[in-house]
């Protein structure tokens, strides 16, 4: 074959070559189709841009730790990143360090304290936290009640050579708008739309960090929700655990608003309930006695409370045999659920909705809560919140009185936020 | 030399025989040289005046005739490109020596094709070319279909290195049902696939004895199925063409290695032909091409759904699916399988949703023409006649053609035509006066596949695209991986292509080739293969009864029967449950007048039926008008019709995107297209819903008016051929896409996209117009330089907005020709140089459409000759300067190819 080839150059394909390599371009090649060219609005990377501001050093500082600048460098990528001023950073470190490190030190202390005592894995992790994997400017953010949520680029299950990684776990984080002003969970956002190349920076008044626990956990660790522990668990028994409440609370893929009531709030709604439920039994004992029902019914008030009171002193409340009559665990379940807040406008998602303290409006507003996810009281008309300008508050539909979010609000977990409260919702 | 002389040998042996044969009382034996050259000249033919007796000379100038007059006798000499001499014999003593003198031929050619009777090429009625076997050997082409392209008019598309396919005034593709193509009386078209295979399976280039090419209109003389015109092309008769002759072209393609390495083109083509007596003649021919194949090299991006081209790769578009690359066909909108991840991880239902505004379609990763078609071309043609003159006058002809081989045709998407074979064989009696004949040709198209269904199944069988764990799962999944890590939506498309196509197969390897070997083998829709071993039988006569009507007129009068026997066992035709029979039958009636010495008038007619459609009669009148001794104007009304081709009647393909089938009144039950309406998907695009209905295909019919000039001017030395057209389509048969419910449940404007969508044929309503012209110019100069130049237009206009007609043709198109046939030293020197130049035009095909820029190619040949040797020896090139052009989208880039041929006794 190759023989044959020589053959033919030496025939003459010598004196054809100059022709044949000769390409005055005479036949157009296809037709190409030109791309459109997108272009990103600013001129400078993520990193570029943090490390140019000086109101950012410390955050820049932060990222320097956490060794994702190289991440946020990339001009192909698209973040949205909340990145708290110096002052937020200054008030993050010092609450971390337990007050070791003073707010009015001078920003090298702070940049030490970064550089030394946070580890690179919690510094990626707070980064992380304040990333959103798109771009959203301000304009971009939904102003619907209560916000809308955003899955960051924080994988609470690890890398992906974790074992047991998943890769679409994302701790989520809650945008929300009224007009311009803009809050990351309930964090106000300081300066809106900065851009950059890869994205846009929103600044904010303090880091906000990522929640560690679930609301389970948090429920249970906390000395002032006994009650609520002991009033989940008895409205759980019976229940498959997939169904309990307690799991929902202990679950990552759930996203809940728990209005939590203190024991104290347990203590005063279940002492008069048991007192009311114990007058005519204490009246007709106190007859049997010998008093006159006159006298009885003086009385029995009185000694009903002081039985109620004892009863109602201690969680065992819920688990004592004498009251099961009287709090089912249907009846407890009833009032437990009516305590988290549920969203009813989900586009395509099971219910869920987190709701911020800031993200209450000053006009009463309705909402629903997973009573409602029950058919028999799929008309119920929820709870009531209000931003009242001194306080917020939330009104069951048999409550005589509002009661009052307990400030500090918005306790943060991995599936939701937790706002204690001073009294017991009461559905009916 | 040796090798030679061997046959010299064999050749003298052979003459020896034949003179025992002989048992006439006088014989006279000569030799016919050219009186330039002083070559011998075969294929003359020698008559006796006044007696019946001729025969031609041999390969080596020789002859001898016998006869039953006394002496002196005169003999006529003639060949076309000589003078016609007189000799007049006194003696048998010695051997006659005949110096035969060249002439200008230019105009004097004879040709049947244009009312099947012979007649001079000047006083033809209808536009007509021809090539003789002369102008083949001195052609610039290393196939003799690419000099086909270089007549007026004519538009060749080339889909691969052997597959080329001409047409006239329109309609050029790779598959032309438009356009007759007849070897030696049989229509070449693979009856099951509906293309010629003229350039696969026919005639060598050696066996070539004319070609004639009517142009438009021809089917009142041919059949249904001539709208655009009829290629004539017969071979070479054994009583006058004798001995052996070869050609050895060895050649070099993808010189710049563009496509692929420099790869050698070899195509040895061979006849050896042998009159044993004046009774019987025989010959044999083969060929065999041996190549690196041109590819389509079209990678852009192709919008499927709205039929154009588009910007985008495969590295922007993720749906991106591309011309010559296949097994992207197949796409999913991936926002399927983030609704799914959203409803599991309910955290990230607000993202997913963020995102999933519009469509994100995503196409499976294909592999290019380049990666899957195995480049080999290989062609090998056997062909043979046993001629017996049972009379003088009355010649039976039994001959085969058969060929196998490997080629590219472009359909509804490439398809690799692999180990496909076809013969055809005919037993003919023919007779000045009459003649019968009857063919089959017997496709098998082998181990043919289609290369987009073959390789989306090939995807399928490595990597399914459905399932939880399927390509598209996985894909949406790393996208969505991907985009919840920062990743821009482009580069979450590539990580998450490289993520669900960890594994692929990659080409070359093991791997790849069990799967793929496995899938082109099944049929479609599980595979790509086509198992169409589909028949035609043919039976045809004619008889001019013109001794009988002289004193009236000319009469002929023929007809004809066809049955197609389809079967594909379900994988091409509608035809799982057995063969099925399409039977077609017609006959024509002609007659001509000389009104006066000035005026001659031809009418014909023709009625023709198939069993599927109402029968039809074409109707054509013609006249010549006598202007001078050497100039004619023709003048003729021709109407021609095509039956929907077995295709568009029994076709039934699962192309996987959808499905291709015929106008056959049984796709309703079979499709349920009663109970489950199919709309027209453009209406159910805009949020109308028409429903197609299905009635009986009509014919197609064009009626076209024609008037032309041909005459030689300047003493002969000019041939001037001008001609002008306009013709009006009836029933213009097209296809059109149906969508349908694929539940059986109400149709949704989804349905245009979701639904199951068929290619469905239709009869146009609207009368579609065509015009055109053509002119020509042949002169030949002193010395044998002879310079050819022409150019023609072609139009179709009316043509609705939303119909596809394929017209495919440059409205305007071009050729130059310079050749010399001898000159130098004993005129051993010949060249030719051909150009020719095609307008852009928009291409409308059923793999794509799309704009194709004009075309510039340029042919060119340098020969010399070795008479005493009897040797040609030809450097030549295709597309001398190896600029790549196209003639339709998708088809192969073609570049050039450059050869050297050694022919012996090419005459």
């Amino acid at each position: 074959m190759i023989h044959l080839i020589k053959k033919f150059k030496i025939a003459g394909l010598l004196a054809l070559s100059a022709l044949v390599f000769y390409t005055s371009s005479c036949n157009k090649d296809l037709e190409q189709f030109t791309e459109p060219v997108i272009s990103n609005a600013g001129t400078l990377t993520l990193t570029e841009a943090i490390a140019a501001d000086p109101d950012n050093s410390l955050y820049n500082a932060l990222l320097a730790k956490s060794g994702m600048a190289p991440l946020f460098s990339d001009k192909a990528s698209l973040f949205t990143m909340f990145v708290p001023v110096n002052s937020g950073m200054k008030l993050f470190i010092n609450v971390i360090s337990g007050g070791l490190v003073d707010i009015n030190s001078p920003d090298a202390v702070f940049t030490g304290f970064i550089s030394a005592n946070i580890p690179a894995a919690t510094a990626a992790a707070l980064i992380s936290y304040n990333t959103i994997p798109q771009k959203v400017t301000s304009g971009q953010v939904p102003t619907i009640f209560p916000n809308y949520e955003y899955p960051t680029i924080l994988n609470p299950t690890g890398t992906s050579t974790t074992a047991g990684f998943n890769p679409f776990a994302r701790l989520t984080t809650f945008p929300s708008r009224r007009g311009t002003t803009l809050w990351v969970d309930n964090i106000p956002v300081t300066a809106i739309d900065i851009p950059v190349v890869n994205g846009v920076i929103h600044k904010i008044a303090v880091l906000v960090a990522p929640p560690t626990k679930y609301l389970w956990d948090d429920i249970a660790a906390s000395t002032d929700l006994t009650y609520l522990k002991a009033a989940i668990i008895r409205a759980d028994s019976g229940v498959a655990v997939a169904g309990r409440i307690q799991t929902a609370l202990s679950s990552f893929g759930a996203n809940l608003t728990v209005l939590a009531p203190t024991d104290l709030a347990f203590k005063q709604t279940l002492t008069g309930a048991i007192t009311q439920a114990l007058i005519p039994v204490v009246t007709a004992q106190l007859i049997a006695f010998g008093l006159t029902p006159a006298a009885a019914a003086a009385q029995a008030p009185a000694v009903a409370f002081a039985q109620a009171s004892a009863l109602a002193s201690s969680p065992g409340v819920f688990t004592n045999p004498a009251l099961f009559s009287a709090l089912t665990a249907q009846t407890v379940r009833g009032i437990v659920v009516y305590h988290v807040l549920s969203a009813q406008t989900a586009p395509f998602f099971p219910p869920g909705v987190r709701i911020f303290s800031v993200n209450i409006p000053a006009t009463p507003t309705t909402v629903k809560t997973l009573l409602n996810s029950s058919p028999l009281a799929a008309l119920h008309p929820g709870l009531s919140v209000q931003a009242t300008g001194t306080g917020i508050t939330v009104k069951g539909a048999a409550n005589a009185t509002p009661s009052n979010i307990i400030f500090p609000a918005d306790r943060n977990a991995l599936n939701g936020v937790l706002h204690k409260v001073d009294q017991v919702l009461l559905p009916l | 030399m040796r090798k030679i002389a061997s046959y010299m040998l064999a050749l003298s042996l052979a003459n020896i025989l034949t003179i025992a044969v002989f048992a006439q009382s006088t014989t006279i034996s000569g030799n016919i040289v050219n009186s330039v050259t002083g070559e011998s000249v075969s294929a003359v033919s020698v008559t006796l005046r006044g007696a019946p007796a001729g025969t031609f000379t041999d390969d080596r100038g020789n002859f001898k005739i016998s006869f039953n007059q006394k002496l002196p006798v005169t003999l006529l000499i003639s060949s076309i490109g000589y003078a016609l001499q007189e000799v007049v014999v006194n003696n048998t003593s010695q051997p006659v020596k005949v110096q035969f003198v060249p002439a200008n031929s230019l105009g004097q050619e004879v040709i049947v094709s244009a009312t099947r009777v012979a007649q001079k090429i000047l006083e033809s009625p209808v536009s007509v070319e021809r090539i003789s076997a002369a102008a083949i050997r001195n052609a610039p082409a290393a196939n003799f279909y690419d000099v086909v392209a270089t007549l007026k008019g004519v538009d060749v598309t080339t889909s691969s290195l052997t597959f080329k396919t001409p047409t006239t005034r329109g309609f050029g593709g790779s598959g032309n049902a438009r356009f007759n193509q007849l070897v030696d009386g049989m229509d070449n078209q693979a009856p099951g696939l509906n293309f010629s295979v003229g350039a696969i399976i026919g005639l060598n280039e050696l066996d070539i004895d004319n070609i004639e090419l009517l142009s438009g209109a021809s089917s009142a003389l041919y059949g249904p199925g001539g709208m655009n015109g009829t290629m004539l092309m017969t071979s070479k008769n054994p009583f006058k063409y004798q001995g052996l002759s070869f050609i050895v072209k060895t050649g070099i393609n993808h010189t710049d290695g563009k496509e692929r390495p420099a790869s050698p083109y070899y195509n040895w083509s061979l006849r050896w032909a042998k009159k044993l007596s004046e009774k019987f003649a025989f010959k044999i021919t083969t060929e065999l091409i041996q190549a690196k194949d041109w590819i389509g090299t079209d990678y852009r991006d192709y919008d499927r759904s709205n039929a154009v081209l588009k910007a985008g790769s495969r590295a922007t578009d993720p749906g991106y699916d591309g011309v010559n690359v296949y097994g992207d066909e197949t796409f999913a909108d991936i926002r399927q399988v983030l609704s799914g991840i959203a409803l599991q991880a309910p955290f990230l239902g607000p993202f997913i949703s963020s995102i999933s505004a519009n469509p994100i379609n995503v196409s499976r990763t294909g592999y290019t023409e380049q990666q899957i078609l195995n480049p080999n071309t290989v062609n090998f043609k056997l062909g043979g006649s046993l001629h017996y003159k049972i009379t003088p006058g009355t010649e039976a002809i039994l001959a085969g053609y058969w060929g196998t081989g490997n080629t590219v045709y472009t359909g509804a998407s490439r398809y690799s035509i692999k180990d496909f074979k076809m013969g055809q064989y005919k037993f003919e009696l023919n007779n000045k006066n009459w003649l019968v004949r009857a063919f089959t040709t017997q496709e098998n198209a082998g181990e043919t596949f289609n290369l987009g269904a073959t390789t989306q199944n090939f995807n399928e069988a490595w990597k399914p695209s459905p399932g939880a764990t399927g390509w598209f799962s996985q894909y949406g999944q790393a996208y969505l991986s991907s985009r919840l890590s920062g990743a821009s939506d482009l580069d979450a498309h590539t990580a998450a292509r490289a993520i669900a196509d960890v594994g692929r197969p990659v080409v070359g390897t093991a791997a790849f080739n069990d799967i793929y070997n496995r899938i082109r083998r099944l049929p479609v829709p599980k595979g790509g293969a086509l198992l169409d071993r589909t028949d035609l039988y043919s039976a045809e006569g004619n008889y001019n009864f013109s001794s009988v009507t002289k004193s009236f007129a000319d009469i002929l009068v023929g007809a004809n029967f066809r049955r197609y026997l389809l079967s594909s066992q379900g994988t091409l035709f509608a035809d799982t449950a057995g063969k099925i029979g399409i039977n077609e039958y017609g006959a024509f009636i002609q007659a001509s007048r000389d009104i006066s010495s000035h005026l001659k008038i031809t009418a014909s007619g023709r009625y023709d039926k198939n069993q599927n459609f109402k029968g039809r009669f074409t109707p054509r009148i013609t006249a010549v008008i006598k202007v001078t001794e050497n100039s004619n104007i023709r003048l003729s009304y021709q109407t021609a019709y095509r039956f929907p081709s077995t295709q568009m009647q029994w076709i039934n393909l699962d192309l996987v995107s959808y499905k291709l089938i015929g106008g056959n009144k049984a796709f309703k039950d079979i499709y349920h297209f009663n109970t489950n309406p199919a709309y027209y998907r453009d209406s159910l695009k805009n949020g109308n819903k028409v429903v197609k209905d299905f009635p009986t295909l009509n014919p197609e019919a064009i009626s076209s008016f024609e008037v032309g000039y041909k005459g030689l001017l300047m003493e002969t030395r000019l041939l001037l051929d001008v001609y002008g057209y306009y013709g009006q389509y009836t029933n213009f048969l097209a296809r059109t896409e149906v969508a349908q419910s694929k539940t059986g449940g109400p149709i949704t404007q989804a349905d245009a996209i979701t639904g199951q969508i068929y290619s469905v044929p239709i009869n146009s309503t609207s009368k579609v117009k065509t015009y055109g012209f053509g002119i020509g110019i042949d002169y030949r100069f002193p010395l044998n330089f002879s310079i050819s130049l022409n150019g023609a237009s072609d139009n179709l206009t009316d043509v609705p907005s939303n119909f596809i007609a394929s017209f495919n043709t440059p409205k305007y198109k071009a050729n130059a020709t310079f050749a010399n046939t001898g000159f130098g030293k004993a005129k051993r020197l010949g060249f030719a140089v051909a150009y020719r130049w095609q307008d852009a035009f928009y291409f409308q095909g059923d793999l794509a459409n799309g704009n194709l820029p004009a075309v510039q190619t340029v042919d060119a040949q340098v020969s010399y000759k070795l008479p005493r040797s009897k040797t040609l020896l030809k450097l030549g090139a295709n597309n001398l300067l190896n600029q790549y052009y196209y003639n339709g989208v998708g088809n192969s880039n073609i570049g050039g190819l450059y050869y050297f041929s050694v022919g012996y006794n090419v005459y």
